[in-house]
Parts: structure tokens; C-alpha cells; sequence
């Protein structure tokens, strides 16, 4: 008792204290999601609009409050007699009232130009031919001209894009260069999703049955700041977005130290893990978006997957083969890497001299779990158009976040995630079958620390 | 409210009486039977009010589970399937069950008194609206108790997510008992709104003109034409998903060719109506509020009146603005955001008119205008923030975040839910005689302020950094947990000012210390006040002739042209109309009827489908059995013979 009592004493201490913090916490407004921190074009945009209509509308509220105020003081009843008067019973001023109505249409037109202007904008694309309304919106032509394509498709509770320019698919961390215009066409397999980037652009929704049309484009400038490219944006395809962010930050930073990094979320309700829905947004710049289309069309095509050995073939500095390696289990395959140019017939058996392993036990292990627990019926890794129905792990050790978004891509959470992923994500497709059904073939990894290791490598590794 | 009266009886009335073989409770029926069976629009009035009361607390702990889940990140009060179920539950919790049936029971208790008119026109029929609204609540807080539980699909209900294609529990029926739950409702408030509608055309005392309706009155013929407009939409919506999951038709599956832009077109063309038939009632109980606390006649009746009637009307023009980021394309989205924006200065009208009419006014500061005050201000941040929702810029920003999620509670909980305590301060005293302690209201309006503002204006905040709606929960690193802490807080503040309120209103009923009323305590203006508190089951002994706007008001200060007459009563004295068992035992059939189709369906052990409809052909059966003898039942009735100063 007497603790609350001293507790009460300290409260005006307390009250500046809680306000202190929570004017600090306020006046930061660049949060991961924030729509009040916009870093491309659509988001200004819409940024701006809101800031009119604010600044209108707390015009109005000091006004109409003011004079509500002025009059709940001026004509207050001070005594019970006062209470008791009657005033004048004037029944209204015709002048005074249409006089108001014509006040608030004006008001009102003032937030409708611009209003039809940001509607224009937001669902078309600049024409690159329209020079004056480029040079109005502060863009270039090649901004336009160059403009990439990018398909979404929701799943639930998941993202996919396909870039159709460059014939590859990827998921739920959308790569794009940041000069560049992005168109996005929107379609989704089952429910309504809601595709939002707050600080890239507003949100358009993903009808089942329809295909919509939304478009950003990054600024440049604002991302970098007073950094350069390298630390703001660093690229993509050789691993070094992973690494920094994840030595700048840890996951529960609340500030987001790498600028190129944008985080985005499903709007529209989709069903029992919608919160989980998230994705993420890489700018980069062009020389490494390029790169990483590179990459991944190579990873992608089906004309440079590994083959198998054949012994007709003589084999060049640097070749990848397949070949059976018993070690690994019957019929399973082992990836070598030619240490110089090999003669027919010189298979890593009869010339383990001229072959090394590509991969490391473990990560050759992982592939053959990847194949034999059934994940290849849901995830494509490299190839495309098969296993669509999860996400594709094309690269995957190149991505910052598991999980739609929702957890940091590395062992641990992704050890968590092969354990259970109920557990972290209720609801999704890659449940393990507790308390149903033992023999799903993900049932036991809980209790196999090896086995998900070995996954481990396999997937991180694909890099 | 017994009164010394002669009963008439037509001469054979004995005979009929003996003949029936469910026999007509009589006229002084007491206890449970007299509840069951009142056709008295007071009564009905009542008894929507403390049922919609109740809801009101089911639905406050569906808020407070769901902003505990929310304090921090990851958090694990609820699973993310409750989450969704508490949300959808609440949402039609409150629009269906509390501020909708909220209304109607003013509309019941107050409307008749306005118009010096003894009852409803329909007076079975309002029995009838009523149980069907009790049966509609029941329904849909069964689901509860079965497979899957209650529905996790939104209030909204979007397509396809309610195709049993996408059902996240085998055989969930929640879904199911919402479609039903919302059927039953759509009746209960169709007919009610029937009914309003023709008794305040037909129903007025001699004198009482359109143009010196009260406007509460005026807003309850607004609202029921919004409702018999609106709600068919919904009904054929209701109709279409319930083919949908029940006999595989393809109106929404957009897999064999339906369309889920529909449901949104025809729930929002009910929806956005919808929501100014929660918000009209509470500014005709505020346009009634303000002027008698200010001791001055409403600034502008004639263009409030009017901007209601251009709200009720533009209501129906502006429905795809819940609809901006689903791709109609520039044309339909520019023209339904100016049409927007223009039903905002028919509101702002309103607001305007309100501070006119306490200019130069005597302003008393007790509950019901602290309440009044309260809903001004903050239905004014409600219409601010509709207004930059007008504009798609920012909606495209602020659809489904939190900044939404605070727009609509600044309207429908510092708009409708402060309006309707408004009435509820207001009126009490002319339903229970008795005045309720100032002390304790002041206290209640002060926690609900607080609590209020608490717990919805950081929301704006949060939706702007990025906080979607209907989230179960959130990932740590994103700045929101500070604001969602303050707003939880706040909600506890705001419930417990909510509980502390609601039974301050029941023990009003209760408590004999408290001071009585008398016939006009706040030297109000409309017809209403006139009577004693509580009112005499027939209302008025002699019916009034009404000669002014504010008929109560005139009596007492007015010229004495102005002050009202009384027509003498004839030979048959008042007509009451006799109680009957039909409106029950219909409703009994149609929720008997809803729950029969909700489990016609079984899996017979060879995993056949069986459709079995005995129990809803068997319950159909009441329902129409029941408006058969209530047709044969007739009117009946006894006439009372009141004395001249007993009212």
C-alpha cells in the first residue's frame, strides 16, 4: 500500500517521464511500414495528398471546434436562475446557413483536384512520350522506357512474382532496380489478397477471377540519403544484402538501417494466418538487378541444370555432373566439379583426381531429404513449373526472410520452421500432421536435429 | 401501470374466449406471460433495449479479448482462428446486434409518444420484429458451440473466402449460421421499419404536420425507408452465398465463372447505407438533446430534416468508396469519390446547426448534454477522417489499416454509441419515473471519453506506420507496440465505463430511492413530456391536438394559440388491442426453420451426402400455422375508460 502511495508522490515525475517518451516515439515516423515516410514516387504522392487533407481538416476542427467552444463558454447558464431564462427563440438564419454550405463545397474542391490527379496517376503509368507530365513528375524517360514487369500472384499465405521479361520466378522478396518504373499485375490462385508497400506505393487488391494493375517507382536519392549505393543498396545476388543486413540489424530493430529494404503486407483478410502474410521489396541498383537476373536465369534454365555423367563425354575445367554416390544411399546422386578437363571414361570413380565434390556431405544429404520427405511436390528449387504449389526456393540462400517475411532467414529460425512450422505460421500448407496423422512424412523431423541440418545446408546453400 | 378502467366486451366475447383452443392471454396478464405475449410498443421497446444492452457486454469482451491479444507483438491470448472469429463476431456483434436493435428500441419507446399516436400501427407485427431479433442473436451465438465454431470470415463475409472451397475447418459451419443469424435479423428489421413507416404516416395526432414532426421521428421514417431499400440487397446476397455452400451453385466461385466483385457490390449497397442507419438515429436523439438543454428550438429544422433526408438518399450512391483498391478502374473510382465527398457537406450541415442552435441558448451541462457534446466532437474526427477516405490517394494508403479501423469507431462508437447513451440519459427517466444520479453520469461520460479517445486515436497513428487491420498479430521491430499498449489501456477505461453505465440504467429500473421524475424534468420540448413518467399503457387518456413544433414547450411558454387541445373521447373510450401468443410462436417457427436447414445435411456411413428436411418443413410448418391463426386471431381488444389528467 504504501508503494502505490509512493508511487503516486513520484506521478507528475512519471507523466513526464511517459510523455517524453511517447512525444520521441512519435516524432518518429519512419518506421518499417510507414506510409509517412514515402520513398517513391506514388507514395509522395499519396503522402502529399494526406498531408492536405490534414492540414484542411485540423483547419476545420480548430475552427468548428473553436466556435463550439466559444459558444458552450459564452452561453453557458451560470446559475440555476440563469438556467431557468428563456432566450430568444430564433428558429435559424438562411443566410448564415447557406453561406456554410457554400463554404465547405469550396473546402471540398480544394482536396477533389488533386484527388482526380492521384487517381490518374496511381493506376497509369506515365506515358514516355508525354514529355511535359514527365518533366512535371520529375522523371526521366529511361525510367519509363525501362520499366520492368512484375506478375504477383497471392497464395495463401504467400507471394509469388514472376518477372515474364526475363522468364523467372521467385518469392516472397521482390527484387527490383530502384531507376526503374515497376509495373505490377496482380492476380491470385484462391482468396483476395491486398498487395501494400506503404513507403512505395497504396495498396491495390488481388481479385480471384481479375487481373489489377498497379505501378511504383523508387527514389533513388531518397533511399541512398547522404550514403552511397554500396551501403544502401547493397546487392542482391552475390549475398551481400544478406550479410548486411543481417550484421546492421537484428531482427527486432525497430529502424531499418539498410534503406534499399522495404517491407511490405497482405491488406485484404485472407483467412487464418493473414497476419503472417508479409514480403519484402530489394531496390537495386541496375548493374546489380541485372546480375541478379543473370543468376537466376541461369539457375532457371533447364539447359544448364546438372546431368548425369555420361562416358562418351569428354568433360572441360569446371563441368558439374551428377553421379552415383553409394555413400549417400542407394540410387542417390552426388554433384562433382571438374578440377581440370577431363577424356571420356574418366568418371569421379576411375579419376577421383580430376573430380572434387561441389557440395559438402551434408548439403548432398539435405537434397536427398529434399526429394525423399516430399518437399519437391510443393517447392521448385532452380527449375521452374514444378512444385508450385509453395514458394519457390530458387536461390534461396540468398533471401533475408523466411517465412513470408515474417522470421530472419537463418539456421536457427529456419530449424525451427522444418520442426514446425504450425507452430510459427498456424494454418499454413507445410503442417507435419500432429495429432493427426504420424506417418506424414515431416512428422518425425522434430526430434531429428541431423536430418534438419542436413536440410539446412541443402537450402542455404543455394546461393 | 394499471388503471381504473370498465372493461368493454363485445357480447359474444365470452363465448370466442372459451372456443379457442389457444387461448388469448388476457388483459391483465402478469409475469412471464405478460413479457411473452405484450404487443405494447413500451414493452417491446424495453425489451429490445436490455436485449441489445446485453449484446452489448458479449460484444465489449469479444473488443477486450481481442485488443489483449494485441498489447504486444506475438503474443498468444487468442489463436489466430479465435482472433478471426472474436473480430467477425464483434463486428456483427455490434452493427447487428447492439446499435441497430439499440435504435429500434428508441424508435419503439419514443416514436409513438412524439407523434401523440397510441401504438404502433402494427402492433403484433412489432412482437413479431422483436422475437425474430431475440432468435437472430441466438443463431448466431450458437455457432460457438459448433463445428469450426463461429464464423472467422469478417463481418463483410467477402467472397470467396466463405466458399467452402476455402473453409479452413472440415465441415466448418460458422459461415452457415451467420448467413442464417443475418436472415433472421434482415426480417426482424424489415418489419419493424414497415411498421414505423406506416404509423408515422398514418399515426399523427390531429395538427401534428409533417414539417412539426420531432426530428427523432423524422430520423426513424429516414432510417426505416434506408432499411427496407437496403436490405434486400443483402437478403438476395445472403440468399446466393447460402446456394453457394449449400447446393454448390457458382454465383461466387469464381473458378466456374462467378464473380467475387458481386458480393462486395451487393453487400456494400446494403453496408454503406447501413452505416447511416447506425448514425441517423443518434443525431435525431442529439438534434433533441441540444435544443432543450440550451432552452432554444432547433437552428435550421428545416435543413436538418432535409440534410437527413440527403444523407439517407446519397447513401445509396456512394458504396463503391469501400471498394477503391479492388480495380474498378479511373472512371468509377473518380466519380464515386466526388459523390463522396459531396455527402459530407449534408453532414457538416448538421454540425453547423447544432452550435447555431446553442448560440445565444442558457446551456445546461447535464449527462444526456455532456453526451451530446461528446458525440459532436467526436463525430466531427469521424467525418474528418472520412473525408481523406473520399479522397483514393489516401485510401489506396489507409484501406484495411488501422487508421480505418479508428474512422469508423470515431463514428460508431463516439457517433452512434454516444448518441444512443445520450437517449439512454435522456429517456430513462420517462421509461422508469425516475432520475438517475448526475454524480454517476458525469463519471460514466468521463470514463467513456477518456477510455475512448484512449483507445482509437493512436489507431490513426498505427495506420499510418503501417499496422494492417484484422491481424491477429504483429512482428516485433515495427514501432507498434507502444501505441497498441495505450490502446488497450484505453479500451479497459472506455468497458468499465460502459459496464458502470449499463447498470446505472438497470438499477434506475430497481432502485425506489433514487428521486422521481415527474412528468417534464429536463423542461423538454416535444410531445413525449407531456405525459407522466412512466408513461400509461395507452399513452395518451385523450388524444392531443398538436398546434406547434415543440408542443411541450409551447404548452408551458408559449402564446396561448399555440398550446395544444385535447379531443374528447367517444363512447368507446381508448382501444387497446388484446395480447396474442402468434408473433412468438411464428418467430419460434422461423428460427426453428434456420436451425433445421443449418443440420439437414449428414454423412451417412457410407459417405453419402443425406439431405434430410423434416425438421425444416416441421418448423416452416409453425411459422406459417402461426400467421394463419394470427390472421383468424384479429385485433381484438378492450377499451379503457382514462380520466381526463391520468397521463
Amino acid at each position: 500500500m504504501i508503494s502505490i502511495v509512493r508511487k503516486f508522490i513520484h506521478l507528475p515525475r512519471f507523466i513526464i517521464g511517459a510523455l517524453l517518451l511517447l512525444a520521441g516515439s512519435c516524432s518518429r515516423i519512419d518506421h518499417k511500414q510507414s506510409a509517412l515516410d514515402p520513398k517513391g514516387l506514388v507514395a509522395q504522392n499519396q503522402y502529399d495528398i494526406f498531408m492536405l487533407s490534414v492540414w484542411i481538416t485540423i483547419f476545420l476542427f480548430c475552427a468548428v471546434g473553436g466556435c463550439l467552444l466559444y459558444v458552450l463558454w459564452r452561453y453557458r447558464a451560470k446559475t440555476a436562475e440563469e438556467a431557468k431564462e428563456v432566450p430568444s427563440q430564433s428558429h435559424g438564419n438562411s443566410m448564415v446557413e447557406t453561406g456554410l454550405i457554400i463554404v465547405s463545397a469550396i473546402i471540398l474542391v480544394i482536396l477533389a483536384v488533386p484527388t482526380l490527379q492521384g487517381i490518374v496517376l496511381l493506376n497509369r503509368v506515365p506515358d514516355a512520350n508525354d514529355a511535359e507530365s514527365l518533366e512535371k513528375l520529375g522523371l526521366d524517360r529511361s525510367q519509363i522506357d525501362g520499366a520492368i514487369t512484375v506478375n504477383v500472384t497471392g497464395k495463401r499465405f504467400f507471394w509469388v512474382f514472376e518477372y515474364p521479361q526475363y522468364g523467372i520466378v521467385t518469392a516472397n522478396e521482390l527484387v527490383f532496380p530502384a531507376s526503374k518504373a515497376v509495373r505490377i499485375n496482380l492476380r491470385t490462385e484462391d482468396v483476395i489478397h491486398s498487395f501494400w508497400v506503404p513507403k512505395l506505393a497504396g495498396k491495390m487488391d488481388l481479385m480471384p477471377g481479375q487481373e489489377n494493375f498497379m505501378w511504383f517507382i523508387a527514389d533513388q536519392q531518397k533511399i541512398m540519403g547522404e550514403s552511397d549505393a554500396a551501403t544502401s543498396m547493397p546487392a542482391v545476388h552475390d549475398g551481400s544484402m544478406r550479410a548486411k543486413v543481417f550484421a546492421k540489424q537484428k531482427f527486432t530493430d525497430e529502424f531499418e538501417p539498410v534503406g534499399g529494404l522495404f517491407y511490405g503486407q497482405c491488406a485484404e483478410f485472407c483467412g487464418n494466418s493473414h497476419a503472417y502474410m508479409s514480403f519484402r521489396a530489394l531496390a537495386q541498383t541496375d548493374e546489380d538487378f541485372d546480375s541478379w537476373v543473370k543468376r537466376f536465369q541461369n539457375a532457371q534454365n533447364p539447359n544448364l541444370q546438372t546431368k548425369s555423367y555420361d562416358p562418351q563425354s569428354s568433360y572441360p575445367k569446371g563441368s558439374l555432373v551428377s553421379f552415383a554416390d553409394p555413400k549417400l544411399g542407394s540410387g542417390a546422386n552426388r554433384e562433382f566439379r571438374s578440377i581440370r578437363p577431363t577424356s571420356p571414361g574418366q568418371s569421379p570413380q576411375l579419376n577421383p583426381g580430376a573430380w572434387e565434390k561441389a557440395h559438402s556431405d551434408d548439403y548432398e544429404q539435405g537434397k536427398q531429404l529434399f526429394a525423399s520427405l516430399q518437399c519437391v511436390q510443393c517447392h521448385a528449387v532452380n527449375r521452374t513449373g514444378l512444385g508450385a504449389k509453395g514458394p519457390n526456393l530458387t536461390l534461396y540462400g540468398l533471401r533475408t526472410s523466411l517465412a513470408a517475411g515474417w522470421m530472419r532467414n537463418d539456421e536457427e529460425s529456419l530449424s525451427k520452421w522444418l520442426k514446425n512450422s504450425n507452430e510459427i505460421k498456424f494454418g499454413n500448407l507445410m503442417w507435419n500432421g500432429e495429432g493427426v496423422d504420424d506417418r506424414h512424412p515431416l512428422r518425425n523431423l522434430e526430434n531429428d536435429d541431423e536430418k534438419v541440418n542436413q536440410l539446412i545446408a541443402y537450402l542455404l546453400g543455394q546461393s | 401501470m394499471a388503471t381504473e378502467s370498465i372493461k368493454y366486451l363485445a357480447p359474444d366475447a365470452d363465448n370466442k374466449a372459451k372456443t379457442q383452443v389457444f387461448p388469448r392471454p388476457g388483459q391483465h396478464t402478469t409475469g412471464l406471460v405478460d413479457w411473452l405475449t405484450t404487443i405494447d410498443h413500451k414493452k417491446i421497446g424495453l425489451m429490445y433495449g436490455l436485449t441489445a444492452l446485453f449484446f452489448l457486454i458479449i460484444g465489449g469482451i469479444e473488443a477486450l479479448l481481442i485488443r489483449s491479444q494485441l498489447w504486444d507483438h506475438n503474443m498468444a491470448v487468442l489463436t489466430n482462428r479465435e482472433y478471426n472469429q472474436m473480430f467477425t463476431m464483434h463486428g456483427t456483434t455490434m452493427v447487428f446486434l447492439v446499435i441497430m436493435p439499440l435504435s429500434a428500441a428508441f424508435f419503439n419507446f419514443i416514436m409513438p409518444l412524439q407523434i401523440g399516436a397510441r401504438d404502433v400501427a402494427f402492433p403484433r407485427m412489432n412482437a413479431l420484429s422483436l422475437w425474430c431479433f431475440v432468435g437472430g442473436g441466438i443463431i448466431l451465438n450458437l455457432s460457438w458451440f459448433f463445428t469450426g465454431g463461429s464464423p472467422a470470415i469478417g463481418w463483410f463475409g467477402y467472397a470467396p473466402l466463405t466458399d467452402t472451397r476455402f473453409a479452413e475447418v472440415i465441415g466448418d459451419m460458422g459461415p452457415d449460421f451467420w448467413i442464417f443469424s443475418l436472415q433472421i435479423l434482415g426480417v426482424a428489421s424489415l418489419l419493424a421499419s414497415f411498421n414505423f413507416i406506416t404509423t408515422i404516416i398514418n399515426m399523427r395526432a390531429p395538427g401534428m404536420t409533417m414539417m412539426r414532426l420531432p426530428v427523432f421521428t423524422w430520423m426513424t421514417l429516414i432510417v426505416s425507408f434506408l432499411i427496407i431499400l437496403a436490405f434486400p440487397a443483402i437478403t438476395i446476397a445472403l440468399v446466393e452465398l447460402m446456394f453457394d455452400r449449400t447446393y454448390g451453385t457458382n454465383f461466387y466461385d469464381f473458378l466456374e465463372g462467378g464473380k467475387p466483385h458481386l458480393w462486395q457490390h451487393l453487400f456494400w449497397i446494403f453496408g454503406h447505407p447501413e452505416v447511416y442507419i447506425l448514425i441517423l438515429p443518434a443525431m435525431g436523439i442529439v438534434s433533441e438533446v441540444i435544443p432543450v438543454f440550451s432552452r432554444k428550438p432547433l437552428f435550421g429544422y428545416g435543413l436538418i430534416v432535409f440534410s437527413g433526408a440527403i444523407i439517407g438518399f446519397m447513401g445509396f450512391a456512394v458504396w463503391s468508396h469501400h471498394m477503391f483498391t479492388t480495380g474498378m478502374g479511373v472512371v468509377a473510382t473518380s466519380a464515386f469519390a466526388m459523390l463522396t465527398m459531396l455527402i459530407a457537406i449534408p453532414t457538416g450541415v448538421k454540425i453547423f446547426n447544432w452550435i447555431g442552435t446553442m448560440w445565444g441558448g442558457r446551456i445546461r451541462f447535464d449527462t444526456p448534454m455532456l453526451f451530446a457534446l461528446g458525440f459532436i466532437t467526436m463525430f466531427m474526427i469521424g467525418g474528418f477522417t472520412g473525408i481523406m477516405h473520399s479522397s483514393v490517394p489516401i485510401d489506396a494508403q489507409h484501406q484495411d489499416s488501422y487508421f480505418v479501423v479508428a474512422h469508423f469507431h470515431y463514428v460508431l462508437i463516439g457517433g452512434a454509441l454516444f448518441g444512443l447513451f445520450c437517449g439512454f440519459y435522456f429517456w430513462l427517466p420517462k421509461l422508469t419515473g425516475r432520475m438517475m444520479s448526475e454524480k454517476v453520469g458525469k463519471f460514466v461520460f468521463t470514463l467513456m471519453f477518456l477510455g475512448f479517445n484512449l483507445t482509437f486515436f493512436p489507431m490513426h497513428y498505427l495506420g499510418m506506420i503501417g499496422q494492417p487491420r484484422r491481424t491477429h498479430t504483429y512482428n516485433e521491430g515495427h514501432g507498434f507496440e507502444t501505441w497498441n499498449q495505450i490502446a488497450t489501456v484505453g479500451a479497459f477505461i472506455l468497458g468499465v465505463g460502459i459496464a458502470i453505465g449499463v447498470l446505472q440504467f438497470i438499477n434506475s429500473f430497481f432502485n425506489k430511492k433514487l428521486k422521481p421524475a415527474g412528468k417534464n424534468p429536463w423542461d423538454a420540448r416535444t410531445l413525449e413530456w407531456t405525459l407522466s413518467s412512466p408513461v400509461k399503457e395507452y399513452n395518451f387518456a385523450r388524444t392531443p391536438i398538436i398546434k406547434a413544433r415543440d408542443q411541450a414547450w409551447e404548452n408551458n411558454y408559449g402564446p396561448k394559440e399555440n398550446h395544444s387541445e385535447k379531443e374528447p373521447l367517444d363512447d368507446h373510450g381508448v382501444h387497446m388491442p388484446d395480447r396474442s401468443w402468434w408473433p412468438l410462436i411464428t418467430a419460434l417457427g422461423l428460427l426453428g426453420l434456420a436451425i433445421g436447414m443449418l443440420f439437414h445435411r449428414t454423412i451417412d456411413p457410407s459417405g453419402e451426402l443425406v439431405r434430410d428436411y423434416t425438421y425444416p418443413i416441421i418448423a416452416g410448418a409453425v411459422a406459417i400455422l402461426g400467421m394463419i391463426m394470427w390472421a383468424l386471431e384479429g385485433p381484438g381488444g378492450y377499451h379503457l375508460f382514462p380520466k381526463e389528467d391520468e397521463e
